[in-house]
């Protein structure tokens, strides 16, 4: 039988034994913890409109993964700020509807969507089309910007699109000529 | 007759002690130096007995007393490190030892209630196994559901007898005199065939301190600051928000004479909005002994209490505050207590009590200044008891009782109610390891509109039996099984309520044709010593409940009462109590599983949890005490979306578990020559937020302070 030294201190005196069962208890209280209540995550309406595709002009289907919409609070980019923007905590890059999702049904004429997108100044939106599926080892380029939403004072310049927690921006749309893209920004 | 209690192995005073003289009414406890005196005792031969919640009792056999001569007796208890003769009195209506008892007993001592610091009732019993608290309502076993104050499946019993409003049937836990309670004994199972109606799920009984011989002053303090929410965006005032409160009081006894006066005050910033509590309390005990086998006690409590609305939070956005519709609201109530207790032993082998209470219950609730519901309700029981040993072998019980009931409100209406019942109950033992015991119950109780008009509601007489067996093979080693019956009449709101919530645009309408609810508890269970230090305990149960009530919402949008569930509870519960090393630590750590089915329609009944795991460690050195403590509640798997639809509590059906951590230390003074102790306790360490009833946040982390003296 374990002797007690009840003069010492009490981290001293306290054996393994004791130390086992706290540990227990904290073990039992991380395993129930889930996290607990939280607020709900802001409201999030972000913007709406429609995607218009210039007729006859989408691609083969071997060159088209997947199209997306981008919404970037970063203007203009580059390679090493795209690739930041999408991966920094909080992202400047949002995507929709997601890196791994594509928009539906491609040869279509139009597509409307809603992107739903916290509050803030977005100042490049626009359309990007993947090409390959084989992002890490394919020699040509994976993505292109396919189609942006543009100033209307300034056509060849992106139009900026301010976020509010309260209301959806509407008519944000896109003409989208997949023969005829834009100058690229990376 | 004079004299102190030590500890036979540290030599420590011990404060609390019970020292009874056996066979007759007088007994004493011991004062913070542990000393105890027992005054004008008639000369003769008696059995001195001590007994203290952790040391094994003992018995000093014929103490002589001579005629105007002092005896000096002192006694060294040894160290018990489990509670294994601890005395309960709620199980059979009469004392016995914790392993005579066919059912689940589980017991919260005072020293746990300060230690905790636990400022109301249903706040000591969150570490019970078994119990399982939805804010202030009680839950044992499953038994209880979402009833928001309106009847109580839990039968709640100060010093034996009834403790429910005469109205709502509502427990009034603020009004329970905290500071001076002894301890609270929770028997598992339904208990009507020794208490009558409520007593469907268990009984708790709180039983209060006695009277001291000799001049005593105790008071206690505790402040508590509430942390700030877990999310920033929860927070809502700038403002140190506070809990604070205490109480003193003074107790002595002249000649046959006894009497303890206290006074009690809480204010409670609270953590949320339009939470605040105000209460002023009063509390007094009148003790005289006629003789060494009569006497009479008489208690006087009444509380003042006013506090703000708070019925469920705006929204998830904002879970501290109420939904605008309670803002500016708040609830002022009168409550109180007499009651009155005699006692006499007619002979070594014959007891009878005679107990009385009256329950007075105001309270007026306040939108802006204007009144908008008031009530008054008066409940009245009287209990006669008689014990009768025909032999050493076999104990008789039973008793009558009769309560008369008178509400006035806009709300229910004006009704009154009256009942009557008696009860027997015989405890047959034999081949000195078993105990059988067999009791039953009639009750008779009928609610009328107007004063004894015809028709009265509906509420058919009561016939509830009660069967125990208790086997002893060895001394390390105890089995028992139980078979008892329940029931509950509906209050007198659940029948009559006729009124617009105030909170919605629901009407509630009455019900006078509601049947009482029934249950049969069954349970198997043991206890087995690993060894001296380590105790074990299983329990299997199951608990049928017929005809349960519950609030409906019909075609017209009207909320009514109905008799409408039929549900099946089984489950088991583990328990396991150990102490180490000397006594420097005790580990209690209880796991309860419940598996709660609505019966009606097959699926899990509502705001049931199905685990209950509750731990605690507490680590004393020398006069230094530590304790952690760990409760878990898993998250209750089916609630009435219709509720939450139609109240409508806005993201009232979002719920997690309860995962909770408490910490607490605690510092006697005593060796310094200080009659203090003090503490200092963080309950909810974590800050974990959950909630315990529907679109209600439980209470954040909090840090108290507290101190306590007796001399």
């Amino acid at each position: 039988m374990q002797t007690l030294h009840l003069d010492n201190p009490i981290c001293l005196v306290f054996p393994a034994q004791i130390r086992f069962l706290v540990l227990i208890i904290l073990c039992l209280y991380l395993a129930g913890c889930d996290g607990g209540l939280a607020p709900p995550p802001p409201a999030e309406f972000g913007f709406s409109g429609t995607v218009y595709f210039a007729p006859g002009s989408w691609p083969p289907t071997d060159s088209l993964v997947s199209i997306m919409i981008f919404a970037s609070k970063i203007y203009p980019l580059d390679s090493a700020t795209t690739v930041s923007g999408l991966f920094s905590d909080p992202p400047q890059i949002f995507v929709y509807p997601s890196m791994s999702e594509s928009l539906r049904p491609f040869f279509t004429d139009s597509l409307s969507y809603v992107f739903p997108l916290r509050s803030g100044t977005y100042k490049y939106i626009g359309v990007v089309q993947q090409i390959s599926s084989d992002v890490l080892h394919s020699s040509i380029r994976v993505f292109r910007v396919v189609g942006f939403y543009k100033n209307p004072a300034n056509l060849a310049q992106p139009g900026n699109v301010i976020v509010n927690d309260t209301s959806q921006v509407k008519d944000i749309n896109i003409q989208v000529d997949f023969r005829n893209p834009p100058p690229q920004p990376f | 007759m004079r004299g102190s209690v030590t500890d036979t192995k540290t030599q420590e005073l011990l404060t609390g002690v019970n020292v009874i003289l056996r066979g007759t009414i007088r007994g004493t406890v011991t004062d913070i130096h542990g000393k105890y005196q027992l005054n004008e005792i008639p000369a003769g031969t008696y059995d001195a007995a001590f007994s203290l919640v952790g040391y094994t009792a003992d018995t000093v056999y014929k103490i002589s007393i001579q005629p105007d001569t002092e005896l000096h007796l002192d006694e060294h208890l040894v160290q018990a490190p489990i509670q294994e003769d601890q005395v309960v009195v709620t199980a059979n209506r009469r004392e016995q030892s914790l392993r005579e008892i066919p059912v689940s007993v589980s017991t919260v001592s005072s020293k746990m209630i300060a230690d905790h610091v636990s400022v109301t009732l249903d706040d000591a019993l969150r570490y019970v196994p078994g119990v399982n608290m939805m804010q202030d309502q009680v839950n044992i076993r499953g038994s209880s559901g979402y009833s928001r104050g309106i009847g109580s499946r839990v039968l709640i019993l100060v010093d034996g007898l009834p403790y429910i409003t005469g109205d709502t049937g509502e427990i009034p836990w603020e009004t329970i005199p905290m500071f001076q309670i002894d301890r609270i004994e929770v028997v598992k199972g339904a208990g009507s065939a020794l208490y009558g109606s409520s007593a469907l799920g268990g009984v708790i009984n709180v039983i209060t301190k006695e009277i001291n011989e000799i001049p005593e002053v105790r008071f206690r303090l505790f402040s508590g600051i509430y942390d700030k929410p877990a999310y920033a965006e929860w927070d809502w005032s700038d403002k140190t928000r506070l809990n604070t409160g205490g109480f003193i009081s003074y107790s002595n006894r002249i000649g046959p004479f006894g009497y303890l006066l206290s006074v009690s005050r809480m204010v409670d910033d609270s953590y949320r909005e339009n939470d605040v509590y105000h209460r002023w309390g009063l509390y007094s005990k009148f003790n005289y002994i006629f003789s060494q086998y009569q006497s009479a006690t008489l208690t006087a409590n009444i509380q003042w209490r006013s506090h703000g609305n708070f019925f469920w939070w705006k929204s998830l956005n904002d879970v501290i505050r109420p939904a605008d519709s309670q803002l500016g609201g708040e609830v002022h109530s009168t409550r109180g207590n007499l009651s009155f207790a005699y006692k006499e032993i007619v002979s070594d082998r014959l007891f009878y009590t005679l107990k009385a209470i009256y329950f007075g219950n105001f309270w007026q609730d306040n939108i802006y200044d204007r009144i908008n519901n008031t009530a008054a309700s008066h409940t009245t029981q009287v209990d006669a008891q008689a014990t009768y040993e025909t032999s050493p072998m076999n104990v008789v019980t039973g008793g009558v009782v009769a309560n008369y009931d008178r509400i006035y409100t806009n709300i229910f209406g004006s009704h009154p109610g009256a009942g009557a019942g008696f009860y027997v109950q015989d405890e047959l033992t034999f081949l000195h390891s078993v105990k059988l015991t067999a009791g039953i119950r009639y009750d008779w109780q009928r609610v009328w509109k107007e004063i004894f008009a015809s028709p009265a509601a509906s509420s058919p007489s009561q016939l509830n039996p009660k069967m125990g067996l208790v086997f002893s093979p060895g001394p390390t080693t105890t089995l028992r099984a139980s078979y008892g019956e329940g029931f509950r009449y509906p209050s007198m709101s659940e029948f009559f309520t006729s009124v617009n919530t105030g909170l919605s645009q629901i009407s509630i309408v009455p019900n006078d044709s509601l049947k009482p609810e029934r249950s049969a508890s069954f349970e198997i269970g043991g206890s087995q010593w690993l060894s001296d230090r380590i105790v074990l305990d299983l329990a299997l149960f199951q608990n049928d409940f017929y005809d349960l009530i519950e609030a409906g919402v019909n075609p017209q949008f009207e909320i009514q009462f109905k008799n409408v569930t039929r549900a099946r509870i089984r489950g088991f519960e583990f328990g396991i109590k150990a102490d180490m090393f000397n006594r420097l630590l005790t580990a209690d750590i209880n796991y309860t599983y419940i598996y709660p089915e609505d019966l009606s329609d097959h699926t899990i009944l509502k705001f049931r949890p199905r685990h209950l795991f509750y731990a605690s460690v507490t680590a004393q050195y020398g006069l230094l005490q530590t304790e952690l403590g760990y409760r878990y509640v898993s998250r209750v798997e089916a609630i009435d979306e219709n509720l939450v639809r139609f109240a409508p509590i806005v993201d009232g059906d979002v719920r997690v578990p309860c995962s909770v951590l408490d910490a607490g230390i605690t510092y006697n003074l005593t060796h310094l020559g200080l009659p203090l102790a003090v503490g200092l306790n963080i309950k909810n360490l974590t800050n974990y937020s959950y909630v315990e009833l529907l679109g209600n946040l439980a209470p954040v982390r909090t840090i108290y302070v507290s101190v306590e003296s007796a001399w």
